[in-house]
């Protein structure tokens, strides 16, 4: 395990950070009203700013400033976000992703011209007037919030200055309000042996000679009011002579000590004051009552960022305890030893509750996956000249973080989908009574050991004459063969399969349902389609929890022994000898549903005796059963799953392998492979039969 | 950055970079200072890059200085450094002069 590098911590900081202000972003699109909004973009970019600085990212920095003074009208209020500024915001918001994650690939042309862009559209003459009427709530009264000045006593905490902010910074801003009298209280800042180098300790008491707003002071601390307590009391009166502005910013920054304008008239007792400051109340003032805290408890730490690589390795960790502990439960299993089988189990018990809390800590909610499809969806609708409303739901379900990670390509290639096939035009929807905006929801639930990923459009549906006619002319399928619907929609998961009439750069070439489903089988997942004509179309993705560990039944076939996924098995039963009889059709009787089985010594070629009572194990992928023949039915085992060696890439019917208690492996069926070989069997009798 | 035991009386010079990127390092090297020297000078000149962090650093190094008896000593603080302190509301001289204990340039 290394030490991780800052720079690739701010990365992925930053990398968190874009989806905030993306989803932000989008969601004004919506909201144009949202000042929450508007003040989470504004974090998110203060902080990708600040921290930027911090981690040597110049050019970072000064881009986000710039994107952050054109966003200001914005923030104020004063304008409305437009859908074009928008997109502006956006392709900027793409712009210092790339500056951080690929600046060779950067232009500082481009960010030229998406910065003049952003100033065009925030300076456009624009009904102020009247988006103030809406946005703006009548102003209080001018006896309550305006003072002849405020008091104010900032103290952050310690950790501020780690996180990009700059209280230097912020006392500038401050100073743009009026005219600014600072004084830097130093009694926090420690010895030497007891200071942390990055930990901020100054604290600073200001007077600000201006009649500004208390809000328009809030707004100076808005993106670190969660991280300091600001007090503030009103001055009652301006003390004669108001003090020269402290800053003149920016120009007047550069200038040397000496043309610096004469300091305040406290400036020359200051030292004295500034003790006086943390220990007395100034006399001039009112006494800072009511003080207007905004806020914060210290809070202990909630969350801890940990390398994905070292959960990774964790996970393996407990692999290796959990297959240890078999091997100890099989051996006190062996012997009489009482107590060896107390603590064989005290120890099942604990690497139980160690993996399962392990297996909690690789979790992560799906919504962080979610939010970037808002942005696909944004653009496909924009590039088509379709409207449409994206809806998500269920963000907090939790899933495995490398199921995450595998489920990314997947929903993209299911979404463009939706939106260039599934929703139809303008036109059309209008035609059929529909509402101009297409919908789209993305939704995630918890079933059982398994996580359902919905995508729904309320598009068109599937044309099924459509898809069978292509399959007939791809010879996929007999002219006029009987087939189901269902059947008929299967053959869009067939490589190379496309009903789109033009190739376009989102789809029509085929290539991307077979690759979902692909994709999803490899994760153990299933996939199931169902469509209403003129109604929509909705595609659901089961997923197993996990792909590290999984419940398991352990069977034997011959002399070899299997796992088959608990989550997959519906039933155990009995093979009777009516259902021997009917060798040749491998069909059993399942309360009256006939269920298609398939023989595993047969596909495992294996040798010996057949028991005298074979079991059948129903295993279910969706709406599809199919009965697995075994010689024995061992019993629930915890199953480490340990991916095959390149060797046996090829090989389909084993989706891993296991050890055991006894240090041999057991091989991992994959469920949907059989499944599928079920299903082949069964059409082949059915031709052969129709013949 | 480097200590210059040569020199009639130690001096150590802050590197150009005293902003929190580096600030680690630069409190190390003063505590490596403090723990070798009796006296301490610190050039300030070629600070380039200076934050809040650096002030404090300044400020703690002086008050552990006039704590322990040992007298630190701070010299020619270079622009940047000053506009900082400036920022942070050290405005005047003679503020600056009641918490960084300075030798003026010549004397």
């Amino acid at each position: 395990m290394s030490a991780m590098d800052p720079t690739e911590v701010f990365r992925q900081e930053a990398s968190e950070l874009f989806e905030v202000l993306e989803g932000a972003l989008l969601d004004l699109g919506q909201r144009p009203d949202d000042r929450e909004l508007v003040d989470s973009a504004f974090r998110a970019l203060h902080t990708i700013k600040g921290s930027g600085a911090m981690f040597g990212f110049d050019k970072v920095a000064s881009f986000t400033h710039e994107f952050e003074t054109a966003f200001d009208r914005v923030r104020k209020g004063e304008i409305k976000p437009t859908q074009e500024l928008i997109s502006v915001a956006l392709a900027a918001k793409d712009y210092i992703r790339a500056l951080i994650e690929d600046p060779q690939s950067t232009d500082d042309i481009i960010g030229e011209a998406i910065l003049d862009d952003l100033k065009r559209f925030v300076s456009a003459d624009q009904p102020v007037a009247a988006v103030m009427e809406i946005a703006e709530a009548p102003p209080l009264a001018p006896a309550v919030t305006k003072q002849a000045g405020w008091h104010l006593y900032l103290e952050f905490e310690t950790h501020i200055l780690r996180n990009g902010s700059n209280p230097l910074d912020l006392l500038e801003d401050l100073c743009k309000l009026g005219p600014c009298f600072v004084v830097p209280v130093t009694d926090g800042v420690p010895f030497l042996d007891e200071m942390e180098p990055e930990d901020c300790y100054l604290k600073w008491d200001v007077k600000l000679h201006a009649a500004c707003d208390k809000d328009a002071i809030d707004d100076v601390f808005m993106f670190v009011q969660d991280e300091m307590k600001l007090t503030l009391s009103p001055l009652e009166h301006v003390e004669a002579p108001a003090p020269a502005p402290l800053f003149q910013l920016l120009d007047e920054e550069l200038a040397p000590v000496a043309e610096m304008p004469a300091p305040p008239v406290e400036a020359a007792a200051a030292p004295v004051a500034e003790q006086a400051v943390a220990k007395t109340e100034p006399k001039s003032e009112s006494k800072p009552e009511p003080k207007l805290e905004a806020k914060r408890d210290d809070r202990g730490i909630a969350t801890v960022r940990v390398q994905a690589e070292r959960l990774d390795e964790l996970m393996d960790r407990v692999g290796e305890l959990v297959i240890a502990q078999a091997r100890l439960t099989q051996l006190a299993a062996s012997g009489s030893d009482l107590s060896i089988k107390m603590i064989a189990e005290e120890i099942e018990r604990l690497a139980s509750s160690l993996r399962d809390t392990t297996m909690g800590a690789r979790m992560v909610p799906i919504g962080s996956l979610f939010g970037r499809f808002r942005r696909l969806v944004h653009d496909l609708s924009r590039d088509l000249s379709k409207p449409v409303e994206f809806v998500t739901s269920g963000e907090d379900t939790e899933l495995d973080k490398t199921m995450i990670e595998c489920l990314a390509d997947p929903l993209v290639h299911l979404i463009r989908n939706a939106v260039d096939h599934g929703i139809e035009d303008t036109a059309t929807r209008a035609a059929n009574g529909k509402t101009e905006q297409g919908r789209i929801e993305l939704a995630a639930v918890h079933s059982g050991a398994q996580v359902l990923v919905t995508v729904k459009d309320n598009g068109g549906g599937l044309n099924t004459a459509r898809i069978r006619a292509k399959a007939e002319e791809q010879g996929l399928i007999a002219t006029g063969a009987v087939l189901t619907d269902h059947e008929v929609h299967q053959f869009l998961f067939h490589p190379g399969f496309s009903t789109a009439q033009t190739i376009s750069a989102l789809s029509g070439r085929g290539v991307g349902m077979d690759v979902v489903k692909r994709t999803i089988e490899n994760m153990r997942g299933s996939i199931d389609l169902s469509t209403r004509p003129g109604q929509g179309t909705t595609v659901t993705l089961r997923l197993p929890l996990t792909l590290a560990i999984i419940e398991g039944l352990l069977i034997r076939v011959g002399e070899g022994r299997y796992i088959i996924p608990l989550s997959a098995v519906e039933e155990c039963i009995e093979l009777t000898a009516e259902d021997e009889r009917s060798r040749g059709r491998n069909f059993l009787n399942v309360r009256g549903n006939l269920v298609p089985f398939l023989r595993l010594r047969e596909i495992m070629t294996a040798s010996g005796t057949p028991d005298r009572h074979q079991k059948t194990i129903i295993i279910s992928t969706g709406e599809t059963h199919v009965g697995l023949v075994a010689d024995q039915i061992i019993g629930n085992h915890q199953t480490v799953i340990k991916s095959l060696s390149k060797l046996h890439s090829d090989v389909t019917m084993f989706s891993g392998a296991t050890i055991l208690g006894d240090g041999t492996a057991a091989l991992i069926l994959d469920v949907a492979q059989l499944v599928a070989l079920a299903q082949s069997k069964v059409e082949k009798q059915h031709i052969s039969e129709a013949a | 950055m480097a200590l210059n035991p040569t020199e009639p009386k130690w001096s150590l010079r802050l590197p150009a970079d005293c902003s929190i990127a580096a600030i680690r390092n630069v409190y190390e090297l003063i505590r490596e200072a403090f723990g070798r020297q009796e006296r301490l000078e610190i050039d300030c000149s070629s600070v380039d890059k200076a934050d809040v962090t650096s002030i404090q650093l300044l400020l703690s190094t002086a008050k552990t200085g006039q704590a322990q008896g040992r007298p630190v000593v701070l010299t020619s603080f270079s622009q940047s450094l000053r506009n900082t302190l400036r920022r942070a509301g050290f405005t005047s001289e003679a503020m600056i002069d009641q918490h960084f204990p300075q030798k003026k340039d010549g004397t």
